[in-house]
C-alpha cells in the first residue's frame, strides 16, 4: 500500500499543506470567535482590575452568578436522569411511536428560547392554563423554579442526544453475558451498561450545565427578572449594558466566559479516562 | 455498588441540607421588614434607587419603627406592562405612558381610580430632547434634520419602549405646533412626512429608551430623540455629546400606580405612604436633582438652572389625551403608514 494515502504530495522532511491548513483555521476562528471573546476581556479590565473586581464581587453580581449555577444545577440532574431513562427505554425497546418520541424530544433545540419561556408563562403563568388553578403561594412563575423549569425546556434534548447514540451503538454481549450468568435486570444496568456510560454521563451534564448557565430567552420571560431575587447571571449582564454600565456587565461576562472555557477543557482533558473501560 | 450509591446518598445528601436556591438577597425572611416591589420604565432608576427608596425607608423606620425594602426591575414600559399583565409580581409600576395604565386598569390589575392621587396620577414629567455627538457634526439643529440624507437615527422600539412612543409625538407634533403658529391651521400631511422621512433615517431600535442611549454611546448612530434627564445625565458626566433643544417639543407625563390585584393587607399600608410619598415635597425635588421636571411645584423646576428653555412647548393634550394619541397618531400614522411601508 502506498503512504500517499490522501493523495497529497508528501516532500521529505516538510509537509506546507500542515501549518497551512493550521493557519487557515485559526485565521477563520479569529474574527468569529476569539477576537469576539477577547474584546470582552479588554473591555472588562479597561479601567483597571480593581475595579473589575469590584463589579464582580458587587452583591447583585454574586447573586446572579449564585442563582445561574444553582438552577442550572437542578436542570442538569434532572435532564441527565431522564436523558438516561430516555435513552435506556428508547434503545432497548422496540414499540409503536419509538421515533415519533425520539422526534419530541429533540423539538426543544430549534425553538427559539423566548417562544420556550412564553410557552411556560402561558402554562404555570398566574393566568396560565393550569397556573390559574394553583394557589397565590404556590406560584412557580417569577420565582427561582421557574428559571429551573425553563433551563430543563431549553436543555431537554442535550444529555438525551448525548446518551443515546452510545447506548444504541453499545455491544449487547456483556449485557447478554451478564444476564446469562443469573445476574437481575437492574444488576446488569447498574454494573455493566452504567459504567461504560461513564463518559457519555459527563459529557451530557456538563454539556446541559453549560447551556442552561448561558440560557437567557426563556430565563426573562419567566423570572421576572428582579435583581437579587430572580436575576441570572445573563441576566444581569443584558441589565447592566442596557444601563449603560458597561463595565459591570463586562466583569460578569468574563466569569461566564472562562466557566465555558474550563468545562470544555475538563470534558476535553478527561476524555480518556472518561472513556477508559 | 455500594461505593457508588453511597457517594449519590451522600451528594444528595449534602445538596438536600444545603441552600438548594440561593435565597433572596431582600430578606425576605422578615429582616428587612416590608419588601416593595417596584416594576419601572427604563430611565426611572437612578432617582428611585439613589434618593427616594433610601429616603422612605429613613423616614419609615423613623415614624414607624420597623424596615422596608425595595426590589426592582426595569424595562421599557411597555416590556414592564406586559410583564405584570402576565402576572409578575410587582405591587407598584412606574410606567413612561399612561395608555399602559389603562392596559392594567383592563386587565384588572389597577383600580380605575388612579388619577384621584395628585398630579393626576402623573408623578414627573420632561421634554423630549435631540442628542448629538459634541459639536454636532452633522449640524442637526431641530426635527426636520433628522430627516436629512446620511442622517443615522438611534430610535427605541415603539412596540416595548414608552420612550419611543413619546419621541414619535414629540416629531409628528412639532410640526403641527409649527404649523399652526405659522398659518392657524395643523398640518396634517406636512407632520406625516416629516415622521416617514425621519423613520427612513433609523438605523437600529433598541428596547428601551436606556438601551438606545448605551448604544448611542457605543458609537452607533448621529442622534437619538431621548428625554431631557437623559442628556443631561451624559453631558454632566462629560461623555462626548450635546444636547440640541428643538423648537417645539413634547412634555411626557410619567404615571405611578398601584397594582392593586396583588397587594396584602400588611403590605397595603406602607405601600400606600410610598405612593403618596412620591408627591411630597421631598420627592418632588429629588426628581428635580435627578433632572426629571415636577409635577407639584414649578419654582422646584426654576431653582434648577440646567433645564432647557423650550419655544413651543406642548403636551399629550395637543392629540386631544392618549385616547386620541395612540390610535390617531402612534397607530393610524405610524403603525399603519410609516412601518409598514
Amino acid at each position: 500500500m502506498s503512504a500517499n494515502v490522501s493523495g497529497v504530495k508528501h516532500t521529505r522532511g516538510f509537509d506546507v499543506i500542515k501549518p497551512l491548513s493550521v493557519s487557515v483555521l485559526i485565521a477563520i476562528m479569529l474574527p468569529l470567535v476569539l477576537l469576539p471573546l477577547a474584546s470582552i476581556f479588554v473591555f472588562g479590565t479597561s479601567n483597571g482590575l480593581t475595579s473589575f473586581w469590584n463589579a464582580l464581587v458587587a452583591p447583585e453580581a454574586i447573586f446572579a452568578l449564585k442563582l445561574s449555577f444553582a438552577t442550572s444545577f437542578w436542570a442538569m440532574i434532572f435532564n441527565v436522569i431522564f436523558g438516561l431513562f430516555a435513552a435506556y427505554v428508547l434503545s432497548r425497546y422496540a414499540f409503536w411511536g419509538r421515533n415519533a418520541i425520539i422526534v419530541m424530544i429533540s423539538i426543544p433545540t430549534a425553538i427559539p428560547t423566548a417562544v420556550a419561556g412564553f410557552a411556560l408563562l402561558l402554562l404555570w403563568g398566574p393566568y396560565g392554563l393550569l397556573g390559574r388553578y394553583l394557589p397565590p403561594d404556590m406560584q412557580i412563575m417569577f420565582t427561582p423554579y421557574a428559571i429551573i423549569l425553563a433551563n430543563i425546556f431549553v436543555t431537554f434534548p442535550l444529555a438525551f442526544g448525548v446518551i443515546m447514540p452510545v447506548l444504541e451503538t453499545m455491544s449487547r454481549s456483556l449485557e447478554e453475558a451478564s444476564a446469562t450468568m443469573g445476574a437481575s435486570r437492574w444488576q446488569t444496568f447498574w454494573y455493566v451498561t452504567l459504567p461504560s456510560l461513564r463518559g457519555a454521563i459527563v459529557g451530557g451534564a456538563l454539556l446541559t450545565f453549560a447551556r442552561a448557565v448561558g440560557e437567557f430567552g426563556s430565563t426573562i420571560l419567566v423570572s421576572g427578572n428582579l435583581a437579587g431575587r430572580t436575576q441570572t447571571a445573563p441576566l444581569y449582564i443584558f441589565s447592566k449594558f442596557n444601563e449603560g454600565q458597561v463595565e459591570a456587565a463586562n466583569a460578569v461576562a468574563v466569569v461566564l466566559a472562562l466557566f465555558s472555557f474550563v468545562i470544555f477543557s475538563v470534558l476535553f482533558f478527561a476524555r480518556d479516562w472518561l472513556e477508559a473501560d | 455498588m455500594k461505593r457508588l450509591c453511597l457517594s449519590i446518598t451522600l451528594i444528595f445528601a449534602v445538596l438536600a441540607t444545603t441552600d438548594c436556591l440561593p435565597g433572596p438577597m431582600d430578606g425576605s425572611d422578615g429582616s428587612k421588614g416590608v419588601v416593595i416591589t417596584v416594576y419601572g420604565f427604563s430611565i426611572m432608576k437612578e432617582p428611585l434607587e439613589k434618593s427616594i427608596f433610601p429616603a422612605f425607608a429613613a423616614k419609615w423606620k423613623a415614624e414607624h419603627g420597623s424596615n422596608v425594602s425595595f426590589i426592582t426591575s426595569f424595562a421599557g414600559s411597555e416590556t414592564v406592562t406586559n410583564q405584570i399583565l402576565q402576572g409578575a409580581p410587582a405591587d407598584i409600576a412606574v410606567l413612561a405612558i399612561e395608555r399602559d395604565v389603562d392596559r392594567l386598569v383592563q386587565g384588572g390589575a389597577v383600580k380605575n381610580d388612579w388619577r384621584a392621587r395628585p398630579g393626576k396620577g402623573i408623578v414627573n414629567t420632561t421634554p423630549f430632547i435631540i442628542l448629538v455627538r459634541k459639536g454636532n457634526p452633522k449640524q442637526i439643529n431641530d426635527f426636520p434634520d433628522l430627516a436629512r440624507e446620511g442622517v443615522q437615527l438611534i430610535h427605541p422600539d415603539p412596540t416595548s419602549s414608552g420612550g419611543a412612543q413619546w419621541s414619535l409625538l414629540a416629531i409628528y407634533g412639532s410640526e403641527l405646533k409649527k404649523s399652526e403658529a405659522a398659518s392657524g391651521a395643523e398640518d396634517i400631511p406636512k407632520a406625516t412626512q416629516l415622521l416617514h422621512e425621519v423613520w427612513h433615517n433609523v438605523i437600529s431600535t433598541p428596547g428601551s429608551a436606556r438601551e438606545a442611549r448605551t448604544s448611542l454611546e457605543t458609537g452607533y448612530g448621529d442622534a437619538l430623540v431621548t428625554y431631557e434627564l437623559e442628556g443631561l445625565m451624559m453631558t454632566q458626566a462629560g461623555e462626548p455629546f450635546q444636547v440640541v433643544v428643538p423648537k417645539a417639543t413634547i412634555f411626557s407625563e410619567h404615571p405611578a400606580v398601584m397594582i392593586d390585584r396583588s397587594l396584602t393587607p400588611e403590605k397595603r399600608p406602607v405601600v400606600e405612604a410610598f405612593m403618596n410619598y412620591l408627591w411630597s415635597d421631598e420627592a418632588q425635588q429629588a426628581f428635580v436633582k435627578h433632572h426629571f421636571r415636577s409635577v407639584t411645584n414649578d419654582l422646584f423646576n426654576q431653582a434648577n438652572p440646567e433645564f432647557v428653555k423650550i419655544e413651543l412647548p406642548f403636551t399629550i393634550e395637543l392629540f386631544g389625551g392618549w385616547d386620541k394619541a395612540y390610535p390617531d397618531v402612534i397607530q393610524g400614522v405610524f403603525i399603519n403608514q410609516i412601518k409598514t411601508r
